[in-house]
């Protein structure tokens, strides 16, 4: 789901007046290069790092500049307006908020339950800012899109995130400090952090679903409004597929890891007994073994489940998003992305991250050109909305300064 | 409608998709939008929101009124722009330049290396000064708290050998800083299987010692004062403190470079940069030891005992080290690699390695004082 950032702006197309024009296709395409955004990004880091990160705003101005500027979708780029100053503004009261939470979580951390709550006051609302901040300010032929959410869904639709942590303050035995404690009290507390936790996973798929609903229902463009039309059925059959690929591929690691070691063992027995000395404990060599195969867990599955789920979810949330006059389309295979992903990780290693910009370029245009859109009728003729220019600043900030991924 | 110094372009009203044949013309101070209705629309230059240049891509330009004009063809816009007297911003020179790029790129480096070298290091003293030490004190009891809950158990070690312990690190204590100016410290003794033996300090000054350590030094008192006096070094420079505020300071400054790099490999050079701080840390705080044992009259090789019988602990002989009888392996936290350096920042986890500690103490030499 690590979907770009940018993405999150993904355009709605259009309509048109209810004419009975066949549907005319509009293919999407990406024209940025992997150089050019090296330059910029190279220029933008040296930049921010002088700054001290005061120039972080202007700096990803121009990125998502580039990026949307270089998605022609039916051949017309999309347009990126936001005012780098506003988003300045924005990212100063978030710099705020961020070092106040980070201090009370590190300094207070009996009070970490206070900055949580203030987190999950403010947060849905942030959120909600941010997209409305984003989608206002890109445009496709001059028009401006639009995210209508509105704001008691975006709590309804967060808020569940959060019960999980509430549970846990609410219902875990407070245990004694110092004193033995009660191996009871212990298993209770276990009792209610598996529930919890099992629970949680239980819900996630619905709870994803009601997100994704929100963000692409809020979607708008012109007098068009998009929709989601996928049942949280249809997310827990992904659920468990990502479920069994990522065993799957655990267990494939796993033969993999057991072979090797075995083939290392017959063949090296003698320099393995020279390397932990005569006295070696297997317990340490199954220690060394058990990290490396925590390793090998670490390094593939977000290699290979990673580009998985990335795939079909885009493709599900996609082909299952439109609005009156427009139908998207994605086709986004599993083998190209994973083939995109595995090279473009080994030559950010290989390269000490240098390869990085190109990657994110090859990433980005593997993704957007598997999306196209089916529009009804002649889009020329449609008419925007009355916009409402302004708002949103600091939700904008808010989403790229705490990491949260507002791509899908 | 081709008049020298226009450039016949597309426009959008910002209200309707359709795009208009337009001509674009710079008269002055002022931007002349000629558009198909017959209308001439003028703009300030300086409120135009003009592209920035770049090698791909279209221009695209907001109008004050919301309008946009997209031109596909660059090059041919980028000429027009320049015929008409406009300048674009150094920055993006700079960003067309491979020249510049390459500049910017040993600017960046050399600007990490200095972060990295003293930025951090001095910014983190700087903050670590401004936190009062009853914070640090609670600091230390909330971490003391979370690790009474997970690791440690109470002490089954007699009373009168925890006070004797403590009395004889008090009387170290008091012969090292004759002018009673030393930090203030709290010494407590837990049992603890998970840690095995192992000593830490924590902010606010609490020093946490394990019953297994206590075991493995029974016969080598000096050598747990110098391990206490290891742990009251890190009390000293309130290490605690420094690295969690480094560890931060570290992965913003990752975060900046990598951008929306989410994922693992940005947790890599945090990591390892934190671990270098640590061991850094480590190599003051036995310092601080070695410094405290020889003010008292004691040897500071007598710590050797103690690093040597970790390594023995760990199964792993060495060549100048008594074959003894091995004790049966159990995890030990001083054995194992870094993953305990989270947990436990100051834990002798994340320590330099024993050897080169070995020969640090046995060569230590009093210097100045």
């Amino acid at each position: 789901m690590a979907y770009d950032d940018f993405a999150a702006t993904e355009w709605m197309a259009g309509s048109a007046p209810g004419a009975l024009h066949k549907p005319r296709e509009l293919d999407i395409r990406f024209t940025g290069s992997g150089s050019e955004y090296f330059r910029i990004w190279i220029v933008n880091l040296l930049l921010t790092l002088v700054t001290l990160t005061l120039y972080l705003p202007f700096a990803r101005a121009r990125r998502m500049a580039y990026f949307q500027n270089n998605t022609l979708v039916g051949g017309d780029p999309l347009g990126f307006h936001a005012d780098p100053w506003k988003m300045f503004r924005g990212y100063l009261l978030v710099l705020v908020l961020g070092v106040g939470y980070w201090a009370v979580s590190n300094f207070m951390p009996a009070f970490a339950w206070a900055a949580l709550l203030v987190f999950m006051v403010l947060w849905p609302a942030l959120w909600r800012a941010s997209l409305q901040f984003r989608l206002r300010n890109t445009s496709w032929r001059g028009v401006r899109l639009a995210f209508l959410g509105d704001l008691k869904s975006a709590y309804l639709t967060l808020l569940p995130f959060f019960l999980p942590a509430l549970a846990f303050v609410l219902f875990l035995p407070n245990l004694p400090d110092g004193e033995e404690v009660d191996p009871e009290a212990i298993q209770r507390g276990l009792t209610i952090v598996g529930v919890v936790v099992l629970g949680f996973l239980a819900a996630l798929p619905w709870l994803m679903v009601r997100i994704k609903r929100y963000q692409h229902g809020g979607y708008a463009f012109a007098q068009e409004r998009a929709e989601l039309t996928v049942g949280a059925g249809r997310f827990y059959g992904l659920f468990f597929k990502v479920l069994g690929v990522t065993l799957l591929t655990l267990l494939l690691a796993g033969v993999v890891g057991a072979v090797a070691a075995g083939a290392f063992m017959a063949f090296g027995a003698l320099t393995l007994g020279e390397l932990f000395g005569s006295g070696a404990s297997r317990g340490v060599f199954a220690m060394v073994a058990m990290v490396f195969v925590a390793g090998l867990a670490y390094l593939i599955l977000p290699l290979i489940v990673g580009p998985y789920v990335s795939s079909r979810l885009q493709n599900l949330l996609w082909g299952h998003t439109s609005s009156p006059r427009v139908q998207f389309q994605s086709t986004l295979r599993f083998g190209p992305l994973l083939r995109v992903t595995l090279v473009n990780w080994l030559l950010i290693l290989l390269t000490l991250g240098l390869f990085w910009p190109f990657a994110k370029v090859r990433a980005t245009r593997v993704r957007l050109e598997a999306l196209s859109l089916q529009v009804q009728g002649d889009v020329d003729h449609w008419v925007a909305e009355a916009q409402t220019p302004g708002q949103g600043v600091l939700g904008d900030a808010a989403g790229d300064f705490f990491g949260l991924d507002m791509g899908l | 409608m081709s008049t020298p110094g226009s450039l016949d372009t597309q426009w959008f009203d910002g209200r309707s998709p359709r795009a208009r044949p337009a001509s674009l013309r710079i008269e002055g101070n002022e931007l002349l939008l000629g558009t198909d209705d017959g209308q001439v629309r003028r703009y300030p230059v300086k409120a135009v929101r003009w592209p920035e240049r770049t090698t791909h891509g279209q221009r695209q330009t907001e109008l004050p009124d919301g309008g946009l004009v997209q031109h596909a063809n660059a090059a041919e816009w980028d000429a027009w722009w320049r015929a008409s007297g406009l300048h674009e911003r150094a920055v993006v020179g700079w960003m067309q330049s491979w020249r510049a790029t390459l500049v910017a790129l040993a600017g960046s480096v050399a600007f990490l290396a200095a972060a990295w070298v003293w930025g951090v290091p001095w910014l983190s003293q700087a903050l670590t000064h401004l936190v009062p030490a009853s914070v640090e004190v609670a600091i230390g009891e909330q971490s003391l708290e979370q690790l009474d809950r997970l690791f440690l158990a109470p002490s089954r070690l007699p009373q009168a050998r925890q006070n004797a312990l403590r009395q004889r690190f008090a009387s170290v204590v008091e012969r090292a800083y004759p002018e009673g100016d030393a930090p203030a410290w709290q010494l407590s003794f837990h049992r603890s299987e998970l840690l095995g033996a192992n000593a830490f300090a924590l902010p606010g000054g609490a020093i946490v010692m394990t019953d297994e350590l206590v075991e493995l030094l029974d016969d080598q008192p000096d050598a747990i004062v110098g391990v206490l006096a290891h742990e009251l070094g890190h009390v000293q420079h309130r290490h605690g403190l420094d690295l969690m505020v480094r560890a931060s300071l570290v992965s913003a400054l990752v975060g900046v470079v990598l951008g929306d790099a989410s994922g693992f490999l940005a947790t890599v050079p945090a990591t390892l940069a934190t671990q270098s701080y640590s061991r850094d840390a480590e190599r003051q705080a036995d310092a601080h030891s070695a410094l405290l044992l020889h003010r008292s009259g004691i040897p500071p090789a007598v710590m050797a005992v103690f690093f040597e019988r970790l390594l023995e602990e760990e199964g792993v002989d060495l060549p100048d080290a008594k074959p003894g009888p091995k004790a049966p392996t159990r995890d030990d936290a001083g054995a194992k690699p870094d993953e305990e350096g989270d947990a436990l920042p100051i834990a002798i986890s994340s320590h330099p390695d024993h050897a080169a500690r070995i020969r640090f103490f046995r060569e230590w030499q009093a210097s100045a004082p």
